[in-house]
């Protein structure tokens, strides 16, 4: 039929003619790229590209924004040969664990050879979002050159770069919106990489500099401040006097997310309430965070700011009970907050009594290390944050030992988790009432929460828990475990019984070999295994690798140590075949 | 499958790590753990127990000691090394900041010269003695000479200062002589004297 045109030549096989001619699918091409274009959901879009043919072209046509969970997974070359038309690139690289020093450095995740490619087949890109890559200068001077449309770069958890890499991005993208550094290892050698932003450039909307440690020139950043006036998101680093913060707010009262930097400078009465009208000028603020060194009699300046508060990141200021009492009874539209354990028991209470949108609460240890009689939180505080804050649907709790009783209540009154992290940070600690494994505690959440999605979990841990989470956790999709089990029966009831599981990462259980390979077809359908320090040898792997071809199976070798023990591996799918870039002490089995 | 899983075991109970961390020190994780389970897994889970102990004892000796805790540590990773810093699973930029902050508090009592009220300043709240100077000189509304800056009291005058500490032996110094670490050790007091007195 005349309608189905021959604009791009995918008329290649017979069948797609005669499918055509049948009339099933007889739109232009223009018109099914349109429709299938307003998709924007990942997940449709994959769903869509397996109907037939044409809807698989017409969406890799339209599509303008891919997501790649593993940069091992796929090749820029496969990618782009599939994706003519992307403008924004979203990559994940290092293991999880990596940012616990589980993976070495030089380990890999290199964007540089994807920004090669994407300099020859992407040259309209405009967005590229990377987390746990290494990302080196002559990278990001690389592209700041090839990519004149270039908008919004995220760096998350990334390293290999110094402030050299972001003045060639000042200087040279001429469109940026967006520069979002976060918790980067980064080489902080100058100030100056904010004056390299023209005069004349004004597009600025996020700006995140917060984690870097030195003085940045504040003259040039006062000034891009001013002019850039679509700034929604400044996020700055603990260089930033109060006093300093206040000028700028002056100038940008139209933010939404602004990350404070030091909160502790000797203010004049005078200073202070021209602070806290600053902060009350700022009418659309929605998110805090910063607060590096805090002095606590200052917090009130933002009370006039944190009836509109959702998200309120705390987790570098250390407070007290008192302090974030006194601050959330402001907050009562607050849904995130993350918070440090000086808070303890009392400050949770406080948490579940003035904040009951709360959706997401995240507790991290001032001290992770402390002994004896640290304080922190407890079962206590986790149970009045459940009472009161029944929309929770999202925690990651740090505390030193918990009780089954206690999550049972909690998960009883939210229900509803799709996140559920605890960490026990005494590794193999049971229930300090009862003595007993925490396997209990982690079985009413697989119980209740029917949507759980993510679960960490930690303390004494008999394979009864993973039985409990084969059994129960039909949604889970990411499981991290830690000191847990007693045999290779836990690992397998998982890898048997979670339908949805796509990354599962282990270290420091007595798993072997019988586990490892219990999961060889269940790791296709996966994203990625890690498993660090179990009971798995080189043959087991080579075993898997040989079963199954198309798994990248790694392990990372470490010197001096047993050569048939294969301490650190990590498998996962891909088509891109074995890595052409694996440093000596990964090996590819 | 079974032969691998029994080999596997042998494995272990004779591998170097795992007997070296399986030594007679009682720690007091695995006398809690009286949960019944086969003998073979409760071995292996009090190797993991008393090997972590070990290991988050050493650590705490390490903070203890003022070792460096920069995330950039992780280079090379034998076990011994790296184990120090992987639980629990705390982020390096977050854990470097809390725990700096956990630190004791370092107040000491500043005067100004002529001002007999004095106050009280965080040493550690501040990085450098550039830092230092500057809250200094915000707090006491005045112009405190730089350590480093060689501007020799020619400016005659009142409101010019420099400052001074006492030290552990009670001897009065120019700040800004020594490094800023070994300062911290030894400073008692500050002490805001007029420029043309020293």
């Amino acid at each position: 039929m005349e309608c189905c045109n021959k604009r791009r030549m995918m008329k290649e096989s017979p069948e797609s003619n005669f499918m055509n001619r049948r009339g099933s699918s007889c739109f232009p091409d223009e018109v099914l790229e349109r429709v299938i274009g307003m998709l924007k959901s990942r997940k449709d879009r994959s769903s869509v590209s397996l109907v037939c043919k044409e809807w698989y072209n017409a969406e890799r046509w339209s599509r303008r924004n891919v997501f790649i969970g593993n940069c091992y997974s796929v090749s820029p070359e496969i990618l782009t040969r599939r994706f003519p038309n992307i403008r924004s690139v979203t990559l994940k690289g290092k293991p999880r664990f990596s940012d616990f020093n589980l993976v070495p450095a030089n380990w890999g995740a290199d964007i540089h050879f994807w920004l090669v490619v994407f300099a020859k087949k992407y040259p309209f890109l405009e967005e590229l979002r990377l987390k746990r890559m290494t990302v080196t200068d002559e990278s990001l001077k690389f592209l700041a050159r090839s990519f004149p449309n270039f908008k919004a770069i995220s760096l998350q958890n990334c390293d290999g770069f110094s402030t050299d890499g972001l003045a060639a991005i000042a200087a040279d993208c001429k469109n940026l919106t967006e520069l979002d550094i976060q918790e980067n290892v980064i080489d902080d050698k100058n100030d100056n990489w904010l004056t390299c932003f023209p005069e004349s450039f004004t597009s600025l909307e996020v700006l995140n500099f917060s984690i870097l440690h030195n003085d940045v020139n504040f003259d040039a950043l006062e000034k891009l401040v001013t002019r850039c006036k679509s700034l929604k998101t400044l996020k700055l680093n603990k260089s930033i006097t109060l006093e300093q913060l206040q000028r700028l707010l002056f100038r940008a009262p139209q933010l939404c997310e602004l990350g404070t930097g030091s909160f502790s400078q000797e203010l004049t009465t005078q200073q202070y309430s021209e602070l806290e009208s600053a902060f009350s000028n700022c009418k659309n603020l929605n998110t805090l965070s910063g607060l590096w060194v805090v002095t606590p009699q200052y917090l009130p300046v933002l009370y006039p700011a944190c009836a509109n508060l959702t998200f309120l990141n705390f987790s570098y200021a250390p407070l007290d009970s008192d302090d974030i009492a006194k601050l959330l009874v402001h907050c009562a539209n607050i849904r995130r907050l993350w918070v440090v354990d000086t808070i303890e028991d009392k400050g949770l209470e406080a948490v579940g009594t003035h904040c009951p949108l709360l959706e997401e609460l995240r507790v991290f240890p001032a001290d992770p290390f402390a002994e004896g009689d640290a304080r922190g939180v407890t079962d206590s505080g986790f149970i009045a944050v459940s009472q009161g804050c029944r929309n929770l649907h999202y925690v990651l709790y740090f505390c030193r030992h918990m009780t089954n009783a206690a999550v049972a209540t909690v998960v009883q009154n939210c229900p509803d988790f799709t996140h559920f992290r605890l960490c026990i940070m005494n590794p193999g600690q049971p229930d300090y009432r009862t003595s007993e494994p925490m396997d209990e505690a982690f079985g009413a959440v697989v119980k209740t929460c029917s949507k759980l999605q993510r679960l960490a979990i930690s303390g004494l841990l008999t394979d009864l828990t993973f039985e409990y989470i084969g059994k129960y956790a039909k949604n889970l999709e990411t499981l991290s475990v830690a000191f847990a089990g007693s045999s290779d029966w836990g690992m397998q009831c998982v890898l048997e019984g979670c339908p949805k599981l796509r990354k599962l990462e282990i270290r420091d259980c007595p798993f072997g070999n019988a586990a490892l390979l219990s999961g060889l077809e269940k790791y296709e359908s996966m994203r990625s295994l890690w498993m660090s320090d179990c009971k798995v040898t080189m043959n087991g792997c080579r075993l898997l690798a040989k079963e199954m071809p198309r798994l990248n199976v790694e392990v990372i070798k470490e010197d001096g140590s047993d050569d048939s023990q294969a301490e650190r591996v990590y498998v996962y799918r891909s088509v891109a075949g074995p890595r052409r870039d694996a440093p000596s002490f990964v090996l590819t089995l | 499958m079974e032969e691998m899983v029994m080999a596997t075991l042998d494995l272990i109970t004779a591998s170097p790590h795992s007997s070296s961390s399986s030594s007679s020190s009682s720690s007091p994780t695995t006398d809690n753990n009286n949960h019944p389970s086969s003998s073979s897994s409760s071995s292996s889970s009090s190797l993991c127990l008393s090997s972590i102990s070990t290991r988050r004892t050493d650590l705490s000796t390490d903070l203890r000691l003022g070792l460096s805790l920069s995330p950039s540590h992780y280079s090379t990773p034998s076990r011994e090394q790296r184990s120090s810093f992987d639980w629990p699973p705390v982020k390096s930029t977050l854990r470097c900041t809390l725990v700096e902050k956990s630190q004791i508090s370092q107040f000491v009592k500043v005067y100004m010269e002529g001002i007999p009220i004095g106050r009280k300043l965080n040493l550690l709240a501040h990085h450098n003695y550039h830092a230092l100077v500057k809250a200094l000189a915000n707090m006491f509304r005045t112009t405190i000479l730089c350590p480093d800056s060689h501007q020799l009291p020619l400016i005659s005058g009142n409101n010019v200062h420099v400052l001074t500490y006492e030290d552990q032996e009670g001897d009065w110094m120019m700040v800004g002589d020594v490094p800023w670490e070994m300062f911290l050790t030894s400073v008692k007091k500050l002490k805001i004297t007029r420029a043309d007195r020293c």
